[in-house]
């Protein structure tokens, strides 16, 4: 964090949150209806928590993550990440900060399918490191570390989900971020893999101290995490969390 | 920048999609390189075909013809000296007289004069009956000119040679000379003069007086008066009557006493008879006639006249040696294939043996002759000594084409100066009418073609990138920005470009080399080149063709410029295409990596 605002709103701590949100909207306008997505959120996630997002679909969880990892803008209401207000950034600020803060797995898992899996993650270190060799050699290192050393010039297509998840989970702690956002990362998975998978990403999360971010239906992969938010057309209507 | 591992996988991976997008391009590129080449290959023609001046090495051609305006009266102008072939005297001060404008009536009756001298008389060719071949030099509608106006072309600035050359019509006649068809007799008639008598002195006159006397009184007796008879006026002068003088001198014993001068004054003239035979229409008679060019060649300059040494196509050149020259001609391979001639043949012309050392190709021009001769050959050949009818130009630079052209106008008033582009502009046929084409259309043509591979490329990019909208989504997401995204699709398009590049150079060549094989013909027309000599066929009424008439085949030159024209087109085309793609890869907000998708 190098941004140290002097502004009255912004005054970080070391106790600061990682985030805060407070009076959130987001609406999408298609086809001359409006909808709701999210209807004022208000929240606070530490550095190092473990979060479940649940609910129907429908319910806001995929608007709500695109804002936590500074994909997306909210309509209203403020957005702060690590003390740095996302709502009025540029798209400039908000690609460095996906870049250095945040590691996204999605449900499909959206490797390049042209690049084998080393590749795909470095690929995702190309904005902040110049070196192919010095991108590849940490890609493999990564990939060790998920266990997939064996597969590292593997293209996607020749990867099990499962595999294809963990090469997912190495891009996205390519850049040592702050917080990693899955959305539905076991959607795809069998329920195996699935355990599997989030076996691999609570011992990241010990032995880095990353957030974890996690929308899922996923009964299991709910209750494994410390807290648990529960959305509803667009509002939290339950955030519980467990000693 | 952008991940070159990334474009090479991203074109190798996906090599479909590159090559369909890299042949679409590389067709329209090689479509361009086709219809280049094809331009190309017209102006190569048109140069080889329509450019003789610069073919030959020569810039200018200045000659001189007949003006179609009459002006001031030149300065000297003699009679024409006529006889075999005799344009010699023709004209004598065309270039000479300064002050003098352009041809005037009086230059014109001289050329004419100098074109019909030749078949004045066939009855000087032998006695009547006798067989005859005779060729006859005449200049044309270009008028010799003495050979000093070389030198004053050469010192002119810019001009790096000049060369005088002459290029002349051939009257090949044979036939036998022809009876005599009209017998004038003149003379046989006396002439009477009425003169005045020389003056007696006071001594020759007493003398005649009394010697008068005596043989009037032995004539007619002593009785007759003696002052009757006397002649009048004496020693005081005044001019006797003729009669009277003539009445008196008549009588034989009276002219005894005349003095000698006064006999002779009464001696009549008698006009010795003779006869003059006059032929009065030659081509009546058996003679045959046909025609063909000559024109000279200077043998020590072999890069500069109306024929180069580069386009001798078989033998040598003309020695250097006067000697040898004397005997030794050049034909050209259109003639030489039309009469059956190879080299080292001889050709007999006007009883002189000369040995064909060679053949030439020269470019098509008005000036194409049959046979070429040394120039001083020529000159005495066609009794012109010392006198040309061209000069051939050379300049150091093209550029000073213009300049030099106007300084020798300048220089000498009156002359017709010709240059590479005032040639070009009298030629007709399939040749001029492609090339007018490809002038109008080849570049529009070009341009749509390419504009065509342009979108086509930019359409398949723009359903490529459509396809990758979750891939693109997710670049952003993992922190890629968007001029990143952007400049990663433009060097993939970059890369197709030049993939399109090189095998659109490939279709390019292998269009040019199938139109070079195949070869079409164009024709082409080169008419009323003042150049040529043809013209003179209108002053004898003779037929001769009067435009030369040449095909040529188009091919469809490869030149480096055009193969890198074709590549930066592909590479544009490359670049079009990313920047469509890219600008539609631009609009894909990160969020779509996560919404819309199942």
């Amino acid at each position: 964090m190098t941004d140290v605002s002097t502004s009255s709103e912004t005054t970080p701590t070391s106790a600061a949150p990682l985030y805060e949100l407070r009076g959130v909207t987001r609406d999408f306008t298609k086809g001359g209806v409006t909808v709701n997505a999210l209807r004022g959120i208000d929240l606070a996630i530490e550095k190092g928590e473990t979060v479940a997002l649940e609910g129907p679909s429908g319910s806001g969880k995929t608007t709500l993550l695109q804002l936590l990892g500074a994909l997306d803008t909210p309509s209203s209401g403020h957005i702060e990440f690590s003390g740095r207000s996302l709502e009025n950034e540029s798209d400039k600020v908000l690609t460095d900060i996906r870049s250095e803060e945040v590691g996204f797995i999605f449900q499909q898992f959206n490797l390049i399918p042209t690049l084998t899996a080393e590749e795909n993650v470095a690929i995702a270190m190309v904005p902040r490191e110049s070196s192919h060799e010095k991108r590849i050699a940490r890609a493999q290192e990564l990939l060790t570390q998920v266990g997939l050393g064996h597969r590292l010039g593997h293209l996607p297509s020749r990867l099990s989900g499962g595999e294809q998840q963990r090469v997912a989970i190495a891009r996205a702690l390519a850049n040592s971020p702050a917080v990693i956002i899955a959305d539905e990362p076991t959607g795809n998975l069998d329920s195996a893999n699935a355990q599997e998978f989030m076996a691999l990403l609570h011992d990241l999360h010990k032995s880095s101290g990353v957030t974890l971010i996690i929308a899922t239906h996923d009964e299991d992969v709910a209750s494994s995490t410390l807290r648990r938010i529960r959305l509803r057309d667009g509002a939290i209507i339950s955030d519980s969390k467990r000693p | 920048m952008f991940s070159l591992s990334y474009a090479w996988n991203e074109l190798r991976r996906r090599i479909g999609r590159t090559l369909v997008t890299a042949i679409g391009l590389a067709a329209g590129v090689g479509l361009v390189m086709g219809i280049i080449g094809v331009s190309e290959g017209l102006s190569v023609a048109q140069t080889k075909a329509l450019s003789p001046l610069g073919a030959v090495g020569t810039a200018i051609i200045v000659t001189r013809t007949v003006a179609p305006t009459l002006s001031t009266v030149t300065t000297t102008t003699t009679t024409p000296t006529g006889g075999f072939g005799g344009g010699g005297g023709g004209a004598g001060g065309f270039f000479s007289g300064r002050g003098a404008s352009s041809l005037n009536s009086s230059d014109a009756a001289a050329l004419a004069a100098a074109n019909s001298s030749v078949i004045t008389d066939l009855a000087k060719l032998g006695p009547a009956g006798t067989k005859f071949t005779h060729d006859f030099f005449v200049p044309g509608t270009l008028i010799t000119f003495p050979s000093n106006a070389v030198g004053d072309v050469s010192k002119i600035k810019g001009v790096t040679s000049a060369v005088g050359a002459l290029s002349l019509d051939a009257l090949h006649e044979t036939g036998t000379v022809p009876k005599i068809t009209a017998t004038v007799k003149t003379g046989g008639e006396t002439i009477t003069a009425t003169v005045k008598p020389p003056v007696l002195t006071a001594a020759q006159e007493a003398a005649e007086r009394s010697c008068i006397e005596k043989a009037i009184t032995k004539e007619f007796g002593s009785g007759a008066g003696t002052t009757g008879t006397t002649p009048t006026g004496g020693s005081g002068g005044g001019a006797r009557p003729a009669g009277g003088f003539g009445g008196i001198a008549s009588n034989p014993a009276i002219n005894k006493c005349l003095t000698p001068a006064q006999k002779a004054y009464r001696q009549d003239v008698l006009v010795p008879e003779q006869t003059i035979n006059e032929v009065l229409n030659p081509p009546t008679t058996n003679t045959q006639t046909s025609t063909y060019t000559v024109a000279s060649v200077d043998p020590s300059n072999t890069t500069s006249g109306l024929v180069t040494k580069t386009q001798l196509v078989k033998g040598t050149w003309i020695s250097k040696n006067p000697a040898t020259a004397k005997t030794q001609i050049l034909v050209t391979t259109a003639y030489a294939s039309q009469k059956g001639l190879k080299v080292d043949q001889t050709l007999t012309i006007n009883s002189v043996k000369y040995k064909i050392v060679g053949l030439v190709n020269p470019t098509l021009t008005g000036d194409v002759s049959d046979i070429y001769f040394s120039l001083s050959n020529l000159q005495s050949l066609s009794s012109n000594a010392n006198r040309v009818n061209e000069v051939l130009v050379s300049v150091a630079n093209a550029k000073d084409v213009s300049t030099a052209a106007k300084a020798i106008k300048k220089e000498l008033p009156g002359a017709t100066v010709l240059t590479s582009a005032s040639l070009a502009d009298q030629v007709t046929g399939s040749l001029s009418n492609a090339r007018k084409l490809a002038d109008d259309l080849g570049g529009a043509l070009a341009v749509v073609v390419l504009l065509a591979a342009f979108l086509i490329a930019g359409l398949l990019t723009l359903s490529s990138v459509s396809k990758r909208v979750r891939e693109i989504g997710s670049l952003r997401a993992i922190g890629w920005s968007r001029g990143r995204v952007v400049r990663q699709i433009m060097a993939e398009t970059l890369g197709i470009g030049v993939i399109g590049g090189v095998v659109g150079i490939g279709i390019g060549a292998i269009i040019c080399l199938i139109i070079g094989a195949i070869g079409p013909g164009l024709s082409v027309t080169s008419t009323g080149l003042a150049v040529g000599a043809s013209s003179a066929s209108s002053l004898l009424h003779q037929a001769t063709t009067a435009s030369v008439v040449t095909t040529v085949r188009l091919t469809a030159p490869i030149r480096f410029v055009t193969v890198v024209i074709a590549f930066l087109g592909a590479l544009m085309g490359g670049l079009i295409a990313g920047a469509i793609g890219g600008w539609r890869a631009a609009r894909l907000s990160p969020a779509s990596a996560l919404r819309d998708l199942g």
